[in-house]
């Protein structure tokens, strides 16, 4: 077990380096520099000049990326062009912005999907079955930041029940961080539960039709013995693994969400580094992103078995 | 719905009674920041160190906490700020500064001329990083030679060569104001702390990515008189103004119609319609220095010939096009300079013929035979593509066939840094002088590839407007700059950006100004 996590922990840093190439090479590719932008037309060509020079943006590439390889190494990741803060400080706040709405909605909708998407095989093909399909594919062509902004014109304009924009930390406050997140929650928790409910509903039916079941019902279990004790363990399993990839794909940032809702979130730190040209938030984020993806699935992979006991950790 | 039979309480009252408790915890939070304005910023900003990393959002919230010597009057001229007054000598080689009395730094320190010179010389040492550094040193126009404090309330500057734009240098917005902060502002290690300037506000407190908060400065000493651009009087009413930040304009929007927001500074043209129904939000807007307008490369072996170039002005029907993307609020344009400007006089104003039959014989002349000529533009700001789509469409009835390319803002910059562009839909960013809103068009794009008129005669003809002081003489070259402009017309003008602020009806005070910049001073919740 322990052998199987340190490999796999190993396995991240050839896929660490290469993202870390590749995101360096692209950043670059992309026309444009965080000097050009700093001071848009109003800087003369000299101005910039001396500009670039300082931020080291005047080196040979393969030089500016040694430099920021072997600074990353030592766990400094440089500072941002557009404001001087060090990255992995400013990373690791936004990450626990997006970590709380996600890891939250992701729950609430796994908790939703599954149950749901459990009823709905049970009762496949009837008026319930179908209720619930029209609704998560009415769900699912849904965007988000539309979702989003239907939420905050709702429940912030209209009824004023709930505050429209800003951000408190639940360390801060955890009453006022719960009005705040609200939103921002159900947005992702109503988007992902339509994923999850299609997903859990697909494995329960193929469960259903399994030969224990109906030996289970044979013995006279009832339904709701046959749903919980023998249908929903078995189904669950590739509803994990979708859940795993929603939590890897979502702490990578929900950029969309962040900006609707205002939240100053790893997403819209990507997003704004990324017009902003901002060379070393962007490959600290991505970095850090591609970093989450692997831990979360090897999360994932480590607890499976306790869903399946027929699929071993190794 | 569904009941939860042993509590007897039904789902929806469940559910109400949920999001009703979050209300009331939004509720108590709103109560505790009264007091606070709340005035929207699209963006963090960039830092506190006057000048050196900046742009607007940074400038609009600098300008609430630090003051320059002199400062931008709201008609563009340059007026005393900290200076009590400015006396230039008869060869205008040297500035003597009279400090006002009485004014305090945020520490409670008095201003006095030790201080503006330390600001002063950390300003011109190059490991600062002031981006406006090479302005005054020689690279620019002009060169400080000295800064001496004789008295503790003078300060002298002697520069090299005189110049007409010395103070416009000096207020220049993305030069921070030139602001005179307490070197307490500066650490022991010589690196930026925090701002301890002489504004009417004080930083308070500065979330990144969320706000950044101002606190009113009790001890602040204002000019006095009515409020005029970046100078005049000010009075910090509210004691606390927060600059929120709000990147979505969809949720900059609900956040003014829920009262989240109270002043949303540029509302965008998309929403001035919707907005200015509401009866709990008032409207204010103005012309500003910003200028919209097509440029052309004339080093484009299509566009190198000037009947082309005119042509496509002679499609455009400008008033028609003005009207509808900047909501009637402005009028078009026919010059670099800006309306308000007071150097846009009678030959400025002279509007460009709209004329399709014309445009026809023009192109006709140049043996134009519909090839097509590539217009770049960018979403970012909704204006350009519009106006792009515009052009375009009126272009084609004189059978111009002009392909709109949509960049990213960023690559749009880069294009146009680069002068690789055959044609783009661009926006200038707000000059507050005559001769400047000339020279970041001219210029020889062998060394200078950013600038759309390679013209040596109008380069000339600006460097006499920069040196000149009087305005007789400055008004008769920027005639002579406009007609050569329009005869070769490397760009045409449309319209200077209206500044559209919304706000909430209980706020008072509120004004637009051409630099369209929010101040808050003189502003109060009723």
């Amino acid at each position: 077990m322990y052998g199987y996590v340190a490999r796999r922990l190993a396995m991240t840093l050839p896929t660490l380096l290469l993202v870390s190439v590749a995101v360096f090479g692209l950043v670059r590719l992309i026309p444009g520099d965080p000097v050009q932008l700093m001071f848009g037309d109003l800087g003369t060509l000299e101005q910039m000049a001396v500009a670039r020079a300082a931020l080291g943006l005047d080196e040979g590439l393969p030089t500016q990326f040694w430099r920021w390889l072997s600074s990353a190494a030592t766990g400094d990741f440089g500072a941002s062009i557009t404001n001087g803060e060090a990255v992995l400080p400013l990373i690791w706040s936004r990450f626990q912005v997006s970590a709380s709405v996600v890891l939250v909605a992701v729950t609430i909708a796994s908790a939703i999907g599954v149950a749901v998407g459990t009823i709905a095989a049970w009762r496949q093909n009837s008026g319930v079955d179908l209720t619930i399909v029209a609704l998560t594919t009415l769900i699912l062509s849904i965007p988000t930041f539309w979702l989003g902004l239907m939420l905050l014109l709702l429940f912030g304009v209209k009824l004023g029940w709930l505050p429209v924009i800003g951000y408190v930390s639940v360390a801060e406050d955890p009453l006022q961080a719960v009005a705040f997140l609200v939103l921002p929650i159900a947005t992702l928790a109503l988007h992902e539960s339509g994923v999850i409910t299609r997903m859990a509903r697909a494995s329960a039916i193929d469960v259903l039709r399994l030969e224990y079941i109906a030996h289970a019902r044979a013995k006279g279990l009832s339904e709701a013995r046959v749903l919980i004790r023998h249908v929903l363990p078995n189904a669950f399993a590739p509803t994990w693994t979708l859940v795993g990839l929603i939590m890897g794909n979502l702490l990578g940032g929900i950029a969309v969400t962040e900006t609707v809702f205002s939240l100053p979130g790893l997403g819209r730190l990507m997003v704004d580094a990324v017009f902003g040209r901002d060379y070393p938030v962007v490959q600290g984020c991505l970095l850090f992103t591609a970093f989450l993806y692997v831990i979360v699935n090897l999360m994932i992979d480590l607890l499976y078995p306790l869903f399946d006991p027929r699929v071993g950790a190794e | 719905m569904e009941a939860f039979p042993e509590k007897g309480i039904s789902m929806s009252r469940f559910l109400k009674a949920l999001v009703l408790s979050a209300g009331v915890l939004f509720l108590s939070d709103a109560a505790s920041a009264q007091g606070a304005l709340r005035v929207m910023l699209n963006a963090d900003i960039r830092g506190t160190d006057p000048g050196v990393n900046t742009d607007l959002n940074t400038s609009t919230v600098a300008l609430h906490v630090m003051e320059g010597l002199v400062a931008y009057r709201e008609d563009g001229s340059v007026g005393p700020m900290l200076a009590e007054k400015v006396d230039l000598s008869a060869d205008g080689l040297t500035y003597t500064f009279t400090l006002r009395d009485g004014v305090a730094f945020h520490n409670g320190a008095k201003l006095d001329s030790a201080i503006v010179t330390a600001a002063w010389k950390r300003y011109m040492d190059p490991a600062t990083q002031w981006r406006c550094v090479n302005e005054f040193d020689g690279r620019g126009v002009s060169k400080i030679v000295e800064i001496a404090a004789p008295d503790p309330r003078t300060v002298v500057f002697r520069i090299e060569k005189a110049s007409a734009m010395f103070l416009g240098q000096m207020a220049r917005l993305e030069c921070g104001s030139s602001a005179i902060y307490h070197m307490d502002s500066v650490g022991a290690d010589g690196k930026w702390a925090s701002p301890i300037g002489t504004g009417p506000y004080k930083l308070g407190d500065w979330r990144r990515g969320q706000y950044i908060e101002l606190e009113r400065f009790a001890g602040y000493a204002s000019r006095g008189g009515a409020r005029d651009g970046l100078t005049g009087g000010k009075m910090a009413y509210a004691d606390k103004v927060r600059f929120v930040i709000i990147p979505d304009g969809a949720a900059a929007k609900a956040a003014l119609f829920s009262g989240s927001l109270d002043i949303r500074p540029d509302l965008s043209a998309a929403d001035f319609d919707e907005t200015r129904q509401r009866s709990d939000v008032k409207i204010e807007s103005g012309p500003t220095l910003e200028l919209n307008g097509v440029l052309f490369q004339t080093t484009d072996p299509l566009l190198s010939d000037v009947r082309i170039r005119r042509a496509i002005s002679l499609t455009i029907d400008r008033e028609a096009l003005v009207e509808t993307l900047a909501n009637g609020l402005v009028k078009s344009v026919s010059s670099p300079i800006p309306l308000s400007s007071p150097y846009s006089g009678k030959v400025q104003q002279e509007p460009l013929a709209f004329n399709i039959a014309e445009a026809k014989k023009l192109l006709a002349e140049a043996g134009y035979k519909g090839q097509p000529i590539k217009m770049l533009t960018t979403k970012r700001y909704n204006a350009l593509y519009n106006g792009a789509v515009f052009i375009q469409s009126m272009a084609k009835a004189a059978g111009i066939n002009i392909e709109i390319e949509v960049l990213e803002w960023a690559t749009l910059l880069d294009q146009y840094l680069k002068g690789t562009y055959q044609s783009m839909f661009f926006s200038y960013a707000a000059r507050l002088d005559a001769a400047l809103s000339f020279q970041m068009l001219t210029g020889p794009k062998a060394s200078q590839p950013n600038k759309v008129w390679d013209n040596p005669e109008a380069v000339a003809l600006i460097n006499q407007a920069l040196v000149a002081s009087d305005p007789k003489i400055r008004q008769a070259l920027f005639d002579d700059l406009h007609k050569r402009f329009i005869a070769d017309l490397p760009m045409i003008p449309l319209w200077n950006t209206p500044d559209i602020a919304a706000f909430r009806s209980n706020v008072i005070g509120y004004k637009s100004w051409p630099a369209a910049m929010p101040r808050i001073w003189g502003v109060k919740l009723n």
